[in-house]
């Protein structure tokens, strides 16, 4: 009798590893599956990347982007929404536009206008937040009696690679108080220092990281953004 | 001395607020008779737009830009504009600088010819006050130039 059930027992124990081999089989096929899908996507998506690049690089997206901006800041400004005023800002705008669209977006990178801009956006609040801790700290370092101020220069290679990041940091360094970039030469930054704490948190890097992410830099261009692994994950959960 | 600037930063800023200077200035001129502002004060801003670019650029890559030619060209055709709309209200039986005569050929109101008249003129003023102003910093910037030639 027991041996029956002891048989049965090892029977069903058996059958169970057999469906959680073949569900563990059937998993990692999609998984593998999903994997080349998203491989797919990723290709897809860094293409659109470039491609998105060398359109932007075309003069007349490059007319048009600058401008639909002009024509913005005209309406801002005149504040006269008659056809005759609208038709003047549209001429000058254009005038403008014609002139100095090589101005405005010279030595485009790689990546696409949109998402840099988007994530631009996304960095000032984070940027103000920055601005207002180093403001309540620079406060207390200047309101205590004993003074604990170490100014100092410091010198580092950027990983960023375009002007346009390089101004964003430098002046993202400058709003921030305690901190002054004094001079940019050939990608190395001067920066004076208000004491060790600043120093230490511009040394660590998460500003310059930040910003390579705003302009889709360094080693920030795909990782993120085109590899999702979402739907992998998603897959596997309602399989389990 | 007008040198290209080394800094990059004040290079890649000039270089991104330059249009937006050069919008405004359109717009105090086109605004002028509603609002302060004006053909001269417009002209200036737009001449400042030009010669920030030059001083953060260079002589030579401004001068792609807008030549000496063009500039003779765009002062005397800013004064042309001034005197023709002056001489046409001549023509048409009127002072001179008398807009409301301009009323026949525009085919509009004695008044409203009066407000297109003045945004003519404020445009001539604009016009000939950004190229002088500008050949009068060109000229004497060329004229250190020409001693560093001299120079060498």
């Amino acid at each position: 009798m027991e041996v029956t059930l002891l048989i049965e027992a090892m029977d069903t124990s058996f059958r169970l590893m057999e469906d959680a081999r073949s569900q563990a089989v059937d998993l990692l096929n999609t998984a593998v599956k999903l994997t080349s899908e998203t491989r797919d996507i990723e290709e897809k998506n860094i293409q659109a990347i470039f491609t998105g690049a060398q359109e932007a690089k075309s003069g007349f997206q490059n007319l048009v982007v600058t401008f639909l901006m002009l024509f913005a800041f005209w309406v801002l400004l005149s504040g006269k929404y008659d056809l005759f005023h609208l038709a003047l800002g549209v001429i000058c705008s254009l005038l403008i536009a014609y002139l100095t669209h090589d101005l405005l977006f010279a030595n485009v990178r790689v990546g696409d206008a949109r998402v840099i801009a988007y994530r631009f956006f996304a960095y000032i609040p984070w940027l103000l937040y920055q601005i207002i801790t180093a403001n309540i700290y620079v406060a207390s370092v200047v309101l205590r009696p004993k003074q604990h101020v170490d100014p100092q220069i410091l010198r580092f290679k950027t990983k960023l690679e375009s002007d346009i990041s390089w101004v964003t940091l430098a002046n993202s360094i400058t709003l921030t108080p305690g901190t002054i970039t004094m001079d940019i030469r050939d990608g190395e930054f001067i920066v004076h220092a208000l004491d060790k704490k600043v120093a230490a948190d511009l040394n660590a890097g998460e500003m310059e990281d930040r910003i390579a992410h705003v302009f889709m830099e360094a080693d920030h261009i795909y990782v993120q953004d085109a590899l999702d692994v979402a739907p992998i994950f998603g897959e596997l959960k309602r399989g389990l | 001395m007008i040198q290209k600037s080394d800094d990059i930063i004040i290079k890649t800023l000039a270089r991104i607020l330059v249009p937006f200077i050069q919008i405004y200035a359109l717009y105090v001129i086109m605004h002028g008779h509603y609002s302060p502002g004006g053909g001269f004060q417009g002209g200036v801003i737009l001449a400042a737009s030009i010669i920030l670019l030059m001083i953060t650029h260079g002589l030579k890559d401004t001068q792609k830009r807008m030549s000496e030619k063009t500039v003779a060209i765009l002062s005397s055709s800013g004064v042309l504009i001034y005197a023709g709309i002056g001489v046409v209200c001549l023509i048409l039986a009127g002072n001179y600088l008398d807009y409301s005569k301009l009323a026949k050929l525009l085919h509009v109101a004695p008044a409203h010819a009066r407000s297109l008249g003045i945004l003519g003129i404020e445009i001539g003023v604009g016009l000939a006050v950004m190229a002088v102003m500008f050949s009068v910093f060109f000229d004497i910037s060329r004229g250190e130039v020409s001693q560093e030639d001299e120079d060498e």
